[in-house]
């Protein structure tokens, strides 16, 4: 069935309009007439691009996402799967438990179907995400189905509108004037253009608009949101994105894999606070508060022979930055965050020196690493060959010494001493670093049981400054993600749009005077209140006195 | 006297000067049926008494927030106490602007009665000030909350609003099904309100009493490596789930819990926390009999007659311009500015924190309410219901989240 | 705009089903995975061995591989080397390469404990244990079994004695 969309002014109107276009007079509502109800002034009465006579799939589904009220009915399924995802805690909470056991034993039979209904990883599972892309989907086709015929609408306004168009605005004002009517039209527009109209006249008719570009705060926000959403999403294509968490003691320079980075911890510092920074109430609670968490930490780059595992890469300082929660590490968009930290005071060296038992004589001292010794070292007359190593010193079956694990929690160092007083192919001596170590596995009692040293040397600390300890082990988190320009774009791009839209509001005052009576129509997008006081203030001006309230035609259509 | 007691002391004073402004708005309202009176000239005088008297309120608090920032060295919204007091304050400055723009003296009578429960609410957590950790010390803290607390503070004047609207139009008269279920509806929400009241009376009298039982719970009933003691403040009515009694004074000759939490109510101090749901219905339920007695009507049928003189258009205006003025404080602080600062605390701006999702759930509550009044033509009742419950999203996502999800935003001292 | 309304339309609704097909796709067959499996390709490798020489998997391509990964601190890894030892005999001139991926000792250690045992298949160095990070590996032994495709058909945690070895090898070598 084709209609005729012809108004009578002679417009012809697409499909759908419920205001004509041009004159403004209301359509298809021919039984009420002079009905006196509100008009539907959402998007000025245009029709929506989707509104077509003959509708296909793609029309239909295309219709479907146009919809407010699918959008509406997609974030009341949104934000009630949300509400179901913080029900219980997340899998992604966790991460060593099984998920599978984890909801039964914690919250029995009901954490089970939980588990089961998949809404332990709500936030990841395709329904969640197709909801948003759905979401997305209404927000591109929404507003490309309204704002184009809204800027028409907009763009190319009459100024004198059909008298019902201005009899059924919500501010209404009619009344008898005693002058000449253009005159009177002429006379209104300097008031109206103090209060910050634009203001057209045409014959006995006059349009004053302001703010018009509130009308688009909508699409604005809509526009910014897709933005946002589509930052997220390309957030995952590879070499955008990278999130690792890796240890990084004191001291030393460690890579940073699939990286040319190499970061150095060169300190890092844990702060408490003292009593005197805490309230009375509070120190009485006797609890310990953390300050400050710091890594003072060095940025390389590799330069050179940087995948080549036989040769030492060349390091280039590139950024130094003292890493705290709150304020990361940032170079070139290669982040590093202070996530956790370990105490472990675990030696890095130590500088023991070769004395001579019998004698007290001093031969010297040499610098022993944990990691990767030197095999050779020469003191004085003396020359020390290590011959093996055991990070976590024990003893197999076979009474056999061993390493138990790969962790420097018992590190000792069996050497082949040669030199003066020595036998000729040298004795044998075994060194522990740490001191209690040495009683708790006798090392005197092994190294007589070696022999070969007769007794004669020991390898001895002489003061604390000759050990190296790496006292904490800090966790960064590395961070690399590429779309975030992308995503505080969308996100500023949808405050703005909130701002143009909330905070300020299209007002329009439609007059026309005919045969000595002028009538006034008022629209704005919201705060009526502040609408009706300005019409009735600009009416004072003209010299008509009215109350507010009673400009108000009644409804309640903001 | 150091700052923290005079912070205390304005803390005080801007509480009883709220609970002053609250009598005189009442004295407002019901003094323009007073004999020998011109209603609007009393209307006038008497809404410029109240309006000042809360402006000296708002500046007490405000000097409270001052000397414990002084004090403190932070902006005091760390913890559950400061910032339940600061969305007080934030209520009374939304309060503020709104009554500014449409000069309403009835919403005064409203929204001071919801920021002097809020402030009370704020007392039952521990007051002391607390250093910040690490991932506090940022100036997104002071950001963020203060931002967030202001949005949902217009959501609050929001719902007031949407309240008062619903006040003004129901039909109390009304038979059919509609009228009926809208009048308990709206009953029901007067009747939670006074539970939180009741709660709050309970938490003070007890506290004032000084009243103390401990239990303690054997280490396989709470599933941890050793036995924890749980000490309640107010008489227990239900015990820690296989716990034994290890004092308790004694209230109205009861000494010993009458029930034990069921073995799947699970998490901290399980026991604890239903004793106080307890103890806030029962109080509750009490204060509501006897005001019902009192007025031997339902709370909102009493209440409706005050609102007589307001336009019920007006209030539904107001409702919407509260939020959609606290919309986009809401969507900066809660949300951008939130993951601005989550992106540099923690190195991603979102995490499916159940926080994070509940000011998302916020968000999307209140943009639904807009788009089903603006495309869907949602006005009056509908909205205004809209406004209630979206104040209980808003709500649940400041405190219910900590109380019962938490996460990575559980303050310190809401246990 | 009315002219171009069902090509816009059309384009606007083919993107979006690609693009939310692709964030639908990325949630449910999950991102990047935590450790490869069965089927997976192996993660590269560019390390020294004991023999001075850079080991990479180009270098193998087109050769089954068994790589190990041990430590000597490990028990298990020390008991299986004799039955490593002995496949690696009987299997090199069948293009079956055995790598034994150290993870994290010195060269000392390691020098030590191939002398001890007479170990012969290339040994590689994994000092900052980087590459058992990328394999995944959490218990030692663990055992990658890789076919001349270069996919990984089995991985065995623990430790391996010598006739489930030679099952698995035997396997790997007629696996296409």
């Amino acid at each position: 069935m084709i209609k005729n969309t012809k108004c009578e002014c002679g417009h012809q109107n697409p499909v759908g309009t419920v205001l004509c276009e041009a004159c403004g007079k209301p359509q298809f509502e021919e039984k009420m007439e002079n009905s006196g109800e509100l008009l539907e002034m959402r998007y000025d009465g245009v029709a929506r691009r989707s509104q077509r006579a003959n509708p296909n799939f793609i029309d239909k589904v295309w219709n479907f996402f146009s919809s407010v009220k699918v959008a509406v009915y997609l974030i009341i399924i949104t934000l009630v799967g949300a509400m179901l995802g913080t029900v219980f805690t997340q899998e992604t909470m966790f991460v060593t438990i099984n998920p599978e056991t984890y909801y039964k034993t914690k919250y029995g039979t009901i954490g089970h179907i939980y588990y089961k209904l998949g809404l332990s990883d709500t936030f990841n599972s395709w329904w969640f995400i197709l909801l948003l892309v759905m979401i997305g989907a209404s927000l591109v086709i929404c507003s490309l189905d309204r704002v184009l015929p809204l800027y028409r609408a907009l763009s190319k306004q009459k100024i004198r509108k059909h008298m019902q168009f201005l009899t059924r605005q919500r501010v209404v004002y009619q009344g008898p004037i005693h002058e000449n009517s253009a005159a009177w039209i002429e006379r209104a527009v300097t008031p109206l253009k103090k209060k910050g109209y634009r203001v057209h006249t045409e014959g006995g008719a006059l349009l004053a608009e302001k703010q018009r570009f509130s009308r688009w705060g909508p699409y604005v926000i809509h526009i910014g949101l897709i933005v946002f959403l589509l930052a997220v999403l390309f957030r995952g294509l590879p070499g955008l994105h990278m999130d690792e968490h890796y240890w990084f003691p004191e001291g030393e320079i460690t890579p940073i894999p699939d990286t040319h980075f190499y970061l150095k911890n060169e300190k890092f510092t844990v702060e408490y606070y003292t009593e005197d920074e805490m309230s009375e109430d509070f120190k009485d609670q006797g609890k310990v508060v953390p300050k400050l968490f710091e890594t003072k930490a060095v940025l390389y780059q590799c330069v050179a022979r940087c995948d080549d595992p036989l040769a030492e890469p060349e390091l280039k300082e590139v950024h130094r930055h003292n890493i705290q929660v709150n304020d990361p590490l940032n170079y070139k968009g290669f982040q590093a965050y202070q996530f956790s930290f370990e105490n472990i005071s675990e030696l890095r060296s130590v500088q023991p020196t070769l004395v001579d038992k019998e004698t007290g004589e001093v031969y010297g001292k040499f610098k022993l690493t944990m990691n990767d010794p030197d095999t050779e070292y020469q003191v004085g007359p003396y020359k020390l060959v290590l011959k093996d190593k055991y990070m976590d010193f024990g003893l197999d079956e076979q009474k056999r010494p061993i390493s138990k694990s790969g962790e420097p929690n018992a590190p000792a160092f069996l050497f082949t001493i040669t030199g003066p007083g020595l036998p000729e192919d040298g004795g044998q001596y075994i060194y522990f670093p740490y001191l209690q170590q040495q009683q708790y596995y006798g090392q005197d009692q092994l190294n007589q049981r070696l022999g070969g040293t007769n007794n004669k040397l020991e390898l001895d600390l002489a003061a604390m400054t000759d050990v190296d300890i790496i006292e904490y082990n800090s966790y960064l988190n590395i961070r690399v993600d590429r779309v975030m320009p992308f995503v505080w774009t969308g996100l500023g791009i949808v405050m703005i749009g909130l701002i143009m839209g909330f905070y300020w509001q299209h007002r329009r005052i439609w007059l026309r005077v005919d045969d000595g009576i002028v009538t006034l129509g008022g629209h704005t997008t919201k705060n009526w209140f502040g609408m009706r006081r300005e019409v009735s203030s600009f009416l004072q001006g003209m010299g008509i006195e009215v109350d507010e309230k009673s400009l108000d035609n009644g409804g309640n259509r903001s | 006297m150091n700052l923290l007691e005079v912070s205390k002391q304005a803390f005080v004073i801007a509480f009883l000067l709220y609970c002053v402004a609250f009598c005189f708005y009442v004295v407002t309202i019901t003094g323009k049926t007073w004999k020998n009176r011109d209603p609007k000239q009393h209307e006038r005088k008497w809404g410029k008494i109240s309006f000042v008297t809360t402006l000296l309120g708002l500046l007490s608090h405000l000097v409270y927030v001052a000397t414990r920032w002084a004090w403190s060295g932070h902006i005091p919204v760390s913890n559950m106490y400061e910032f339940m007091t600061f969305l007080s304050l934030m209520i009374i400055v939304a309060f503020t602007i709104v009554y500014l723009i449409y000069r309403k003296e009835l919403v005064g009578l409203f929204a001071l009665p919801l920021a002097i429960v809020v402030m009370a609410y704020a007392a039952v957590f521990p007051r002391d000030v607390q250093p910040l950790i690490p991932s506090l010390r940022s100036i997104w803290l002071y950001i963020h909350v203060t931002l967030a607390a202001a949005g949902d503070a217009f959501f609050a004047v929001g719902f007031i609003a949407g309240l008062m609207c619903l006040l003004r139009t129901i039909d109390f008269k009304g038979t059919d099904k509609s009228a009926r279920r809208q009048k308990l509806w709206l009953e029901i929400t007067f009747y939670s309100i006074i539970i939180v009241v009741g709660f709050i009376v309970s938490v003070f009298a007890f506290r004032a009493s000084g009243y103390e039982a401990v239990f303690t719970q054997s280490a396989e009933a709470t599933e941890q490596s050793s036995g924890t003691k749980e000490v309640y403040n107010l008489p227990p009515i239900v015990a820690p789930y296989e716990s034994q009694l290890e004092s308790a004074d004694s209230f109205l000759g009861m000494s010993k819990p009458l029930v034990e939490v069921p073995s799947w109510f699970k998490g901290v101090n399980a026991g604890r926390k239903s004793n106080t749901i307890v103890w806030a219905l029962i109080t509750g339920t009490l204060l509501y009999g006897v005001l019902r007695l009192v007025l031997r009507k339902p709370l909102s049928e009493a209440l409706a007659p005050a609102l007589k003189g307001m336009d019920a258009d007006d209030l539904d205006e107001i409702s919407y311009r509260a939020i959609a003025i606290g919309f986009p404080v809401f969507t900066l602080g809660a949300l951008v500015f939130a993951m601005i600062w989550a992106q540099q605390a923690w190195g991603r701006f979102w995490g499916w924190d159940p926080k994070e999702v509940w000011a998302l759930i916020t968000w999307l509550f209140y943009s639904v309410y807009l788009h089903l009044r603006l495309s869907r033509g949602f006005h009056g009742r509908k909205a205004s219901w809209l406004a209630v419950l979206g104040f209980l999203v808003v709500m649940f996502t400041l405190v219910g989240v900590n109380l019962i999800i938490a996460g990575l935003h559980s303050y310190a001292g809401t246990d | 705009m009315g002219r171009a309304r069902r090509p816009v339309q059309i384009i606007i609704l083919t993107l979006i089903v690609i693009l939310g097909g692709y964030a639908i796709g990325t949630a449910v067959f999950g991102g990047e995975k935590a450790r490869p499996e069965n089927g997976d390709s192996p993660p590269a490798f560019n390390l020294r061995g004991l023999d001075g020489q850079v080991h990479n998997l180009e270098k193998y391509e087109g050769k089954a591989l068994v790589i190990n990964f041990w430590a000597t601190w490990c028990t298990y890894c020390v008991n299986e080397m004799p039955a490593l030892q002995t496949q690696w005999e009987k299997w090199q001139d069948q293009d079956v390469v055995i790598l034994g991926i150290n993870t994290g000792e010195d060269d000392l250690t390691v020098k030590n404990f191939v002398k001890q045992t007479g170990v012969d298949f290339p040994i590689l160095f994994d000092k900052k244990k980087e590459i058992v990070g990328k394999y995944g590996v959490v218990p030692m032994p663990t055992t990658f079994f890789v076919n001349k495709n270069g996919k990984i058909t089995s991985i065995v945690q623990g430790e391996l004695d010598l006739k489930t070895l030679d099952k698995q090898i035997d396997r790997l070598v007629k696996s296409r």
